[in-house]
This record gives structure tokens, sequence and C-alpha cells, in this order.
């Protein structure tokens, strides 16, 4: 077959990838704490092709003929482009003023909360940077700090943050403290556990705003993820980063991709069909 | 015999390699650092087509016949690709915000045909060079490639950086706790010496003029911009237009070829019809 068609063919299912992380930040523009994402492409294999070589042709002719061939024997022909990898943009989205105590915005990039998911192996621990938690209320009398979807919030010594429901109210301090009125005084129960992403890159999305370390994340060794003294807002949330615009402006450019792409593969066809009707 | 069967069909396969040439470069018209390729087609080697007859002598007992070679001209019996040229040219810089990309910016190069590269290592530990600045940060804090390939400093190391928090000067610093860092930056006096290979790699060629540290270089300079990506050269619009081009060509040598048919089928119907 047409090599061209089959080099067109598969750098468009790597452009609709492309579009999919589009669209997927798109959708998310309204998510609390969602951090965009940016796909690259990378040129693909090339081949070697030894077509008709100078060796065996008088060198007197060649020179007559070729004198100045630029590059080394050969040809190279390339076998088209695909999705690199997909960064996380991890700067800091705008603040919204919620006036609720338990929402939480973090201040500094790379900083996340943690949260305790179960799952088939074991408690695990992942990461957000959303911060609109709840309390709920467990059977014994106590209360758990959770996000949206009830998960755990983790505190500094990585234990799920409970405390005791008889409280009057309680807020949370700049330095991830949270402080519980009882009855006119206020104390310091809980501290929020604030992780720094030192390498953004072995985070996986978990779904649910959430991301997890890659599962070759703890053979390669620490210092992936860092304690951080983090500065948080209460009453604040982080809205998304991502930049409507630029998003546009990659889906134009991505669409335009698309169709040269598509282009080339009529082009090929054509000429396809030209070799067909030889024969007629 | 019908010489220029073979030719033409020899048309269509160098116009279908052409086809292949652009249809790649259209596909990496948004690959960071991907330097376009532009085929050159080359006729094949010249034949001189000769008259071959003879006259004939009188002589004593009967006639003498002698060969006699009259040349006519010089006949071409085709085409083929014979070489695709990278085009070696800065390209225009686009901002992605990230740190980790970094864009190489040439600047005077005492050679026409420099060229400046970032150094990196692949899987096979060999030095190869890259335009594509789009790196990142792998498990284990070194600055790679988006393939995972080391990027390597002036002395060929791997790049600690740690995390994502670094600086890199416009002079290819990379600045990590206050370790500065020099990056690696080839000069090669001739791009052309460098084959292309797959993830935007290149390798030195066989009779390539060993690449210089850019460095040392005497009237080289260069300028990195991190948070920058350097975009390809690829010209859509010029793309296009050869692949139209490309088309018509093919299209033209389809016709030809067409012609020598009809031409061989009058030679099998018509000629020794009886009746």
């Amino acid at each position: 077959m047409n090599r061209s068609m089959i080099q067109a063919s598969v750098t468009m299912g790597q452009i609709q990838h492309k579009l999919d992380v589009i669209g997927h930040n798109l959708a998310n523009t309204n998510t609390p704490g969602y951090k965009s994402r940016q796909a690259d492409f990378s040129s693909l294999l090339f081949q070697q092709i030894d077509n008709l070589s100078d060796e065996g042709i008088d060198e007197a002719a060649n020179q007559e003929a070729a004198p100045y061939r630029l590059t080394p024997d050969g040809i190279r022909s390339g076998s088209g482009a695909r999705l690199a990898h997909t960064n996380i943009d991890l700067s800091q989205g705008n603040l919204k003023q919620t006036d609720r105590a338990l929402d939480v915005a973090l201040l500094e990039d790379n900083q996340l909360f943690q949260l305790q998911v179960a799952t088939e192996n074991g408690l695990e621990t992942n990461y957000t940077r959303s911060g609109n938690f709840y309390l709920n209320p467990l059977n014994n009398g106590q209360m758990l700090l959770t996000n949206a979807d009830g998960l755990p919030v983790l505190g500094e010594d990585g234990q799920p943050i409970q405390f005791a429901d008889d409280m009057d109210g309680m807020q949370i301090r700049e330095d991830g403290a949270i402080l519980v009125n009882r009855n006119g005084v206020e104390a310091v129960e809980a501290q929020l556990g604030i992780v720094e992403a030192v390498r953004p890159r072995m985070l996986e999305a978990a779904g649910n705003n959430r991301f997890r370390l890659t599962d070759n994340a703890d053979i390669v060794g620490e210092g992936i993820i860092a304690n951080a003294d983090g500065q948080v807002q209460s009453g604040t949330l982080e809205t998304s980063n991502v930049d409507i615009s630029k998003q546009m402006t990659d889906m134009l450019m991505a669409q335009r991709a698309y169709q040269f792409s598509a282009r080339s593969i009529s082009t090929s066809d054509q000429m396809m069909g030209l070799i067909s009707q030889l024969r007629s | 015999m019908l010489r220029g069967f073979y030719t033409a069909a020899s048309g269509m396969m160098a116009n279908q390699r052409m086809q292949e040439t652009l249809s790649n470069n259209l596909s990496n018209a948004y690959t960071p650092g991907f330097k376009s390729d532009q085929g050159t087609m080359r006729a094949f080697p010249e034949l001189l087509i000769q008259q071959m007859g003879q006259t004939s002598v009188p002589t004593s007992n009967g006639g003498l016949n002698l060969p006699t070679q009259k040349q006519i001209g010089s006949l071409h019996t085709g085409v083929y690709m014979q070489e695709t040229v990278p085009k070696f040219s800065q390209g225009d810089l686009r901002e992605t915000g990230i740190e980790t990309d970094l864009a190489l910016l040439n600047g005077n190069l005492p050679d026409e045909n420099g060229f400046l590269f970032f150094n990196v290592q692949n899987e096979a530990g060999e030095l190869r060079y890259t335009r594509n600045g789009n790196f990142t940060v792998d498990g284990q804090g070194f600055l790679t490639t988006n393939q995972g390939y080391y990027v390597l400093d002036d002395a060929g190391n791997p790049i600690q950086t740690g995390g994502m928090e670094f600086d890199v000067s416009d002079n290819g610093t990379v600045n990590v706790n206050g370790a500065n860092i020099p990056l690696g930056i080839s000069y090669t006096p001739n791009s052309f010496d460098l084959v292309k290979g797959g993830n935007g790699l290149y390798a030195p060629g066989e009779n390539a003029v060993p690449l210089v540290d850019a460095r040392l270089g005497q009237g080289i300079n260069f300028n990195i911009q991190q948070g920058f990506v350097e975009r390809s050269n690829v010209d859509p619009a010029q793309a296009m237009t050869e692949m139209m081009n490309t088309y018509r060509s093919f299209e033209l040598n389809q016709r030809v070829l067409k012609a020598y048919d009809q031409s061989m089928q009058k030679t099998v119907t018509e000629i020794a019809r009886l009746g």
C-alpha cells in the first residue's frame, strides 16, 4: 500500500488523541482545581531507503550528473507524527471567593491535598488540588473530613482527619491548621497534610480530579512527592486553570492538521486511482 | 522498441515517493523542532543511442559489408528521487509556559550550512542531536526528551534537575539549587551531514564533519528560551502546492504510459493482420 496513506492515517489517529485532550480540558473549565493538560507531537520513525547508490556509476559521469549531493547515501522517509506526551500544567488557577468555611484553596504551584482511597490492593493515597471539603458523620459520634466524593482527607500524620461532633464551628488557618470551636474555646485539632509534587510527570490521573502515583513510581525512587508547608486560604476555591482561548486555538490547529493529513490521503488515493486506470 | 515505457513508470514511482515526503512533512507540521524535507529528483544515467548500420564496399569477389555506427543523441531512461534534503532553518517560537520546554535559537553562525543542536543520549547510550526542546523530567529527576532520552550537559552527563523548578538562562545554563550546569549544545559546520532518525533525533552520517561544542567554537552565538518550543518549519501552503504539482506530474506520466500502451496495442492487433 501507498506509504503516504499509512503515514497520514497514523497521524490522523494521533491528532484525534490531541483533540481528546483538548476536549477534556474544555469540559473541565469549571471543575475546581482542575489542571489542564497539553499534548505535543514528536516525529515517528524514519526509514532508510537505499535507492540507487552512486557507487558503480562512473565517477566522472557522476560528478557531471550530480556534483553536489548534499546528504549521506540513501533517502530517509518518515512515517508521520505521534503524540509524544501529555504534560500537566500545574500552574495556579484563579481564586474564587465562596465564603464557605470548608472550601480551601492552595496558593502555591505544584502543591496537592492528599486523599485516602480504598482499592483492591489496600489503601492508597491520591492527590488532588480541589479543596471543596465536607464533614461526614460517622457512627461513633465522630465527624470525618472528606472531599466531595466522600473520600477521607489525610492530615499531616497521614491519617484521616476526625473530630468529635459536638463542635460549635471550625475554621482553617492559613498554614492548614484546623481550628475547632467548642464552647467558645478554639483549639487546633488537626492539620491538613499538604504535599508538593516535585516530579509531576510521575502522577497519573485517577479520575474524579484525583492523581495517583504511577505503578512504577515506587521503583523509581523517592523525591516524587515531598511534604510541604503549604499556604492555604479558606472560604476560597481554586478554579480550573484551563485557558479557553488557548484551547480553542489549539483545537483549530489540530483540526487543520487533521485536514492536511486527510487531503494527503485523498491525493494519494487519486494517485492509486490513476494506477488502476492504467489497465482499463 | 518503445524505450519510454519504463521511463514513464519511473516518473510515476519517483512522484509517489515525493508524495510520501510531502505527506510526512504535513504530518509533522505541528511537531516541535521538526525540519521539513525537500525531495530532489535526478535523471537515471544518460545513455547514448547509436544507429547501427552497414555500408557495403564493392570488391572483386562480391561485396564487403562494413558495420557503421552513427550517434543519434542521448537519452535518459527515467527519473528517481535521489535524496531528501532537510531544510535547516530556524522555526518560529511558540510559548507554552512550561518550564521544561526549551527552544534553541540560532544566533550568528560562521558557516552557511552550520546549525546548532541539543545533545541527547539515545537508548543505546549513543550521542544524538535534536532540535525538539519539548523536554520533561523523569521519575529520577533527570531532564529527558519526551521519549525519555537523557538531555546531556556539556560534559556528556545527564542533567539532574530534581524537580520541575529550575531556571535556564539565555546562554543555556541550567541553574539547579545554586549549581550551574551548561546544557550540551553542538554545532555542525555542515548540517547536511546529519541523518534523520526517529523521534526527532539526528545522527552524524558516515563521513560527517565532527560536531563541536558550540561554546568553544569561534563566532557561534545562540540563545535558549525557557518556556518556549521551536515550531516545525514546515510551510503547509508550500507543501500543499508541491503536492498538487506532484499529483499532476504523476498524472502526466500515467498519460504517457497509457499512450505507450496504445502504441503497443496497435503493434499487437494491427501489424500483421491479414485480410
